[in-house]
């Protein structure tokens, strides 16, 4: 029962978010709008490239949605609302997501195009900036709660939530997120306007709508992962737990669509300058600050 | 349950096996470091099923980026990445068949002869599992590991130092130099920066 409902907020959170992405999209509010585009894409001939490596091709959306169903499966909406409470919750979010990539990678060299290779290609380029900005930031809330127990990190904030801890790490984290679901301004994979889709380019119909099903499934997986790590999770007054879950994952991939919506985009070169030069180093310096914090309040 | 355990851990040994055969069946470059992720995901794969829960994620999680960074290295280094020359990825073939014999001999040797102790009826909760490994690796072996990551961040400095050339482009040497022409971005664009 818990995994039922567990799955059916997942879906509906990803119809949510959904309506986000096409609100700011359109400039008007339409609930119906991820529905109808949804049926759009199932109704259209679903084309298969010639000279394709089939296997990768065919894998790849699915796979992509398979890594963000499984990061989401560790992050607790409410006391025992989760799908696993895995012992190293914390560090199979990073497992998980690792898949992204794979799928990505095979999404650009399985169709044999020119724009899905670079695409794909330049994604692995992107890991290289967020993925130690993923890693490092999880190790100090890790740090702190003394647990890799996804529950343990939501509890270990019953009194002071991260954000307000270690805000340093959540702008880090918030940062490589973004990149890691490749939204505007790190969308360089798909790169609409430049790309002609990039690894999308060459999907259609309905392997291009899990494609795009397993990406809003990814925004929604970091959205709670961002939730669970420091915005304490499900605490909150008043209303129930898993209202507060609801409304902070919400709001958090709110305010990475529509910072996205805002942002030019950015270059592979500068991404990985600033994630090296600045980021990497900032993330270290929040892991020292964190430890002397526990050490010192412990 | 040891049925079901064991039954898991044969069905992803053999899997690993299987996708570790397809790394040199195939001529792809592509599928051929993908295959041996998904081989080394087979064996983290195993891992969870001897309950050894902190080393089954470590390992699937840290073998998805490696391969796929071994794969751009593979794809780029190769003489024919797509595999559409049909190249065949073996050679001296005695040698390696006259090894892998030695070598399997030897791995089932150890099996039977080393003396494993009495195997644990319940391993300790996999919390409790991830507590006595970082224990263990901030404590005895703490030199070890902090030696091991000082001089791999080391190499990669001085490596990415070996590949950079920060000198203007007059005062290179002239292999870096020419090589730097070659690559020099458009007049505009260098006004630009």
């Amino acid at each position: 029962m818990t995994v039922f409902l567990a799955l059916v907020s997942m879906l509906l959170y990803i119809y949510v978010i959904a309506v986000i992405e096409a609100s700011l999209r359109t400039g008007r509010v339409n609930a119906a709008l991820p529905l109808f585009a949804a049926l759009a894409l199932l109704g259209r001939e679903s084309i298969v490239p010639r000279k394709c490596d089939r296997i990768f091709f065919e894998t790849a959306p699915i796979l992509l949605l398979l890594s963000a169903l499984l990061a989401a499966a560790v992050l607790p909406l409410a006391p025992g609302l989760m799908i696993t409470d895995l012992a190293t919750g914390a560090l199979f979010i990073n497992a998980a997501l690792a898949y992204v990539l794979v799928a990505l990678l095979m999404a650009g060299w399985g169709p044999d195009g020119a724009y899905a290779l670079i695409g794909g290609w330049r994604f692995l380029g992107q890991l290289l900036a967020y993925s130690m900005l993923i890693v490092m930031p999880i190790t100090a809330v890790a740090m702190r709660a003394s647990s890799l127990l996804t529950t343990d990190i939501v509890t270990s904030q019953a009194e002071l939530w991260n954000i307000v801890y270690q805000p340093l790490g959540f702008v880090l984290f918030f940062i490589a997120a973004m990149a890691l679901a490749f939204l505007p301004p790190f969308d360089l994979p798909t790169a609409q306007g430049e790309l002609a889709g990039g690894v999308e380019a060459e999907y259609s119909g309905v392997r291009l709508a899990v494609f795009r099903f397993g990406r809003l499934a990814l925004i929604t997986a970091l959205a709670a992962a961002t939730t669970v790590l420091y915005l304490g999770g499900w605490y909150g007054p008043w209303l129930p737990a898993w209202a507060w879950s609801t409304l902070k994952l919400l709001g958090v991939a709110s305010a990475m669509l529509v910072a996205g919506h805002y942002l030019p985009r950015i270059r592979e070169a500068q991404l990985l300058a600033w994630a090296w030069k600045f980021g990497i180093p900032l993330a270290l310096l929040n892991i020292f600050l964190v430890g002397v914090l526990v050490l010192v309040l412990s | 349950m040891i049925l079901a355990q064991s039954l898991l851990v044969g069905f992803f040994g053999a899997a690993a096996v299987a996708f570790g055969v397809w790394v040199f069946r195939t001529s792809s470059m592509m599928r051929s470091a993908l295959a041996l992720l998904f081989s080394q995901t087979a064996l983290g794969a195993m891992f969870l099923a001897m309950q050894t829960e902190f080393l089954g994620v470590l390992q699937i999680m840290m073998m998805a980026t490696e391969m796929s960074i071994m794969a751009i290295f593979m794809v780029m280094f190769m003489m024919d990445p797509g595999g559409l020359g049909e190249m065949d990825m073996s050679h001296q073939k005695r040698l390696a068949i006259a090894a892998a014999l030695v070598a399997t001999t030897l791995s089932i040797a150890v099996v039977i002869l080393v003396d494993w102790g009495k195997p644990t009826a319940v391993p300790p909760g996999a919390a409790q599992q991830v507590r006595e490994l970082g224990t263990e690796l901030l404590g005895r072996s703490m030199m070890l590991f902090e030696t091991a990551g000082v001089t791999i961040l080391t190499a990669m400095i001085a490596a990415t130092a070996i590949a950079v050339d920060g000198r203007p482009y007059g005062k290179q040497k002239p292999a870096a130099a020419a090589m730097n022409q070659q690559h020099k971005p458009p007049l505009d664009e260098e006004a630009q920066s």
